[in-house]
């Protein structure tokens, strides 16, 4: 009897702790209609509220909303927009929450709340962080933000010099603050939060500057520090302990993340982690990828370099590693792998599987198991040549070595360049036609190794670069990608600029995205048709959410802001005439001043 | 030579000093006396009747082998690496542009690179000699002109072949 009433309680406990995360998400569903039989979505995607950066946990980017759709969308008109006072690179995306929208702003990083019940969205109120000035200097690629997450009535985010703060969502009220990395040695933090249970985890920025990347689960309640986990050093350090399987044998064995790098490299090695963070409920795993070793100049250091480029699966209570997989060996080209990883069940070759999707800066789309960290298949994207494609026995990639740089050799006309075949910007999956909606770029560059000089606080690359557009006379697309057949579908090619907005994909069979010359579009998700356009003030680099507002209906939201790394050239601080500034990007946006300036715009549209 | 830049550092040690440690208290003196106020190197409009400010020159203004080093030395430093390969911005802004927020004058650019400034550029006076920084000074003020070493090359878009399946 005690027997069957501890299996009772414990039965109990397993469903409460299923249901957790659920419910921690209101305005939510998990039921989609029309969606794929052999697609299942494993997390409770946003019907209402946009509480998470990417809406839901498992980062798709899908919300079920119908309201506005292929039939109607033509008649989409702007319903409410607002200025930040800040021209530089929107990047990220706001929440919703009870009826209030909240913006972050790039830096100062203030946070501003808006009233979605009243005509025109007046300001409730504005919280103020204040971070240091100084923290500017040493953003690598503006002084940017990608959004907040919310839980537990707080609305938690990261300022530029490494405040975690937690803001009371009804009063503006600061809750708690935490200083998680030091500007004096180039670490900023740029990347929004994901709330899990009752952990804020994040990670730093500064892959240019010699940091050790890492990422921290702090208390939701008092914002204490719970875990550390660091991309490079010994095992203690990684989090890295007897839970720890990794699929290929390239990436078992004890401290590699020592042993890996010449002696000490791997304490200012790199390995960020500043892009978006995944969660699936099923497996109770969290998921990133850590960014590019340091110095670019890969001659300095010789090894693997782990754990730079990787991509790691955690326990979000404790930050302990289940499994990694590094998609990239001893980096020549300044890969990061911070991109979006979207967990989702399919039929895979036959089989319901647990996928992992990562579409990459190294210019393949990445299907992983996201139980063991196995890659099933790697399948470029986009122009590709740095290497010839992905042994999946071993997980290496097949390297071409006259695309590899070194010290005094410009290795020429490698494909992509540093920018990748996408950026950070995030991808939408939509469970209705299967596709994976990629904001991806087509450029390539000349990349020449120099001596690198350390110096804490100042950027430590070694490396002399350009970029340019890449083979077929386009530089940018939007691709609708078969994730089953690993094939693309349809793409809206940009002659001038990269994609560099994020999607957003929806029940009325919507994508919507920007491009940094303002355009706004929403496309028709089947056929690629561009369904609606609008322009916008000024460059797109922000993702699209879209909610319910408090009077029922359908809104679509998004920044107009040029910036970030290769929208700076938009900004009256960098100098087109030299193809080195803001780290090489310059040459491949020769452009972009006369179509579009800095901009700091909030839009909301509606029918 | 050598004197003309002992007096410049002496000049520029002393005016930093003077007005971290006694600007109010001159100000009141020189009121008193009717003598002009010291004045360093003043980033901001001067109010009031006209003052010659003499600020000093840079030892190597126009002269290529420094401008050369002042080119390796702006690597060195990683001065490129905020401010662009060949000064055109990043995470600090172009100095290849005509737009000084901190003033054009060689003092203005060596105080700025000595001192540092509020939104993130590093103080680099502990760290780089002063005739290293009057050359770099040197270097940043040849951008754009004939004199520029190692001047940047916006080259034609490479016509990048279609890498094979
Ligand atoms: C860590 C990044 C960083 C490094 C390294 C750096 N700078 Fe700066 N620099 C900045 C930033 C940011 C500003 C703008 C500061 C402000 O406006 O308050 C700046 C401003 C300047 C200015 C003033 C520009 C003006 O418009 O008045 C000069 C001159 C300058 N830097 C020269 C240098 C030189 C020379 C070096 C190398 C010795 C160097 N910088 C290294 C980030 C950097």
């Amino acid at each position: 009897m005690r027997e069957r009433m501890q299996r009772f309680v414990l039965a109990i406990g397993c469903l409460l702790s299923l249901l957790v995360p659920a419910l921690a998400q209101s305005g939510s569903t998990t039921t989609i209609p029309g969606q794929i039989p052999s697609i299942h979505f494993v997390s409770p995607v946003p019907d209402g509220e946009w509480t998470l950066p990417a809406g839901d946990y498992a980062n798709t980017r899908f919300s079920p909303l119908d309201q506005i759709n292929t039939k109607n969308v033509s008649s989409l008109k702007i319903i409410g927009t607002m200025s930040t006072g800040i021209p530089h690179g929107h990047e990220g995306q706001p929440l919703v929450v009870n009826g209030t929208l909240y913006v972050v702003t790039p830096f100062p990083n203030d946070l501003i709340a808006l009233d979605l019940s009243k005509p025109g969205f007046p300001m409730k109120w504005k919280y103020e962080p204040r971070p240091d000035p100084k923290a500017q200097g040493v953003a690598c690629c503006d002084t940017v933000n990608r959004g907040a997450s919310y839980g537990d009535g707080k609305i938690v985010y990261a300022t530029l010099d490494n405040h975690i703060v937690a803001v009371d969502a009804n009063t503006g009220k600061e809750v708690w603050r935490t200083l998680v990395g030091d500007i004096d040695i180039g670490e900023t933090t740029t990347g929004a939060p994901l709330i899990v249970k009752n952990v804020v985890i994040t990670g730093d920025s500064g892959g240019e500057m010699g940091v050790r990347g890492k990422v921290v689960g702090l208390d939701l309640k008092t914002g204490r520090v719970l875990w550390t986990a660091y991309s490079t050093g010994p095992d203690k350090d990684v989090l890295i302990g007897p839970d720890f399987k990794a699929f290929y044998k390239k990436d078992q064995g004890k401290d590699l993340g020592v042993s890996s790098w010449p002696t000490d490299a791997w304490k200012i090695g790199g390995g960020p982690v500043w892009g978006w963070i995944s969660y699936d409920p099923e497996t109770d795993l969290v998921f990133y990828g850590t960014g590019n070793p340091g110095p670019w100049n890969p001659d300095m250091r010789p090894g693997d370099n782990k754990w730079t480029i990787t991509i790691f699966a955690r326990k979000p209570e404790t930050g302990e590693a289940k499994w990694a997989v590094q998609l990239v060996p001893h980096d020549a080209w300044d890969y990061d792998e911070i991109m979006e990883n979207i967990a989702v069940d399919m039929n895979w070759h036959g089989q319901m599987r647990k996928l992992l999707i990562h579409p990459g800066r190294t210019g393949y789309v990445f299907v992983l198991d996201r139980e063991t960290g196995e890659i099933l298949s790697a399948e470029k994207f986009q122009p590709v040549n740095w290497s010839k494609g992905y042994d999946l026995k071993t997980g290496l990639p097949d390297v071409d070595p006259a695309k590899v740089t070194h010290t005094g050799v410009n290795a020429r006309q490698v494909c992509p360049s540093s920018t990748g075949g996408k950026e950070f910007v995030p991808s939408a999956l939509s469970p209705r036609t299967g596709f994976l909606y990629i904001p991806a770029h087509n450029t390539c560059m000349d990349h020449e190794s120099i001596q690198a000089n350390y110096i804490a606080g100042t950027p430590f690359l070694g490396s002399s670069t350009t970029m340019y557009r890449g083979p077929g006379g386009y530089q940018g697309e939007l691709l609708a990608w078969d994730v089953a057949n690993a094939k693309p579908v349809w793409g809206i090619k940009e002659t001038d600029f990269p994609v560099y907005s994020g999607v957003l994909a929806t029940g009325g069979d919507l994508v919507f995205y920007g491009t940094m010359d303002g355009w706004f579009r929403a496309v028709d998700a089947r056929s690629g048709t561009v369904l609606w356009q609008t322009k916008l003030a000024s460059g797109i680099v922000g993702d699209p959410i879209t909610f319910k507002g408090p009077d029922g209906r359908q809104y679509v939201a998004i920044y107009a802001g040029i910036g970030g790394w290769m929208g700076a050239a938009a900004l009256p601080s960098i100098s087109i005439d030299d193809p080195y500034a803001a780290l090489g990007i310059t040459g491949a946006m020769k452009k972009i001043k006369q179509v579009t300036g800095p901009g700091d715009l909030l839009y909301v549209f509606g029918l | 030579m050598r004197r003309r830049m002992k007096t410049c550092i002496t000049f520029l040690g002393l005016l930093l000093l003077s007005c971290a440690v006694a600007c109010n208290e001159q100000q009141t003196h020189a009121a008193a006396s009717g003598a002009p106020p010291a004045i360093g190197i003043p980033v901001g409009p001067v109010p009031g009747p006209k003052v010659a400010l003499n600020l000093p020159a840079n030892p190597y203004a126009n002269d290529q082998v420094a401008l050369t080093e002042g080119r390796r030395l702006f690597v060195w430093y990683n001065c490129s690496g905020c401010h662009g390969g060949h000064g055109g911005g990043g995470m600090g802004p172009s100095l290849r542009d005509p737009v000084w927020v901190y003033g054009s004058s060689d003092a203005h650019i060596f105080a700025s690179i000595a001192e540092g400034r509020g939104m993130g550029m590093p103080a680099w006076g502990t760290k780089v000699p002063e005739d290293q920084i009057w050359k770099l000074v040197a270097y940043i003020k040849s951008m754009r002109t004939p004199q520029e070493p190692d001047p940047p090359i916006v080259a034609q878009e490479p016509q990048v072949k279609r890498p094979g399946p």
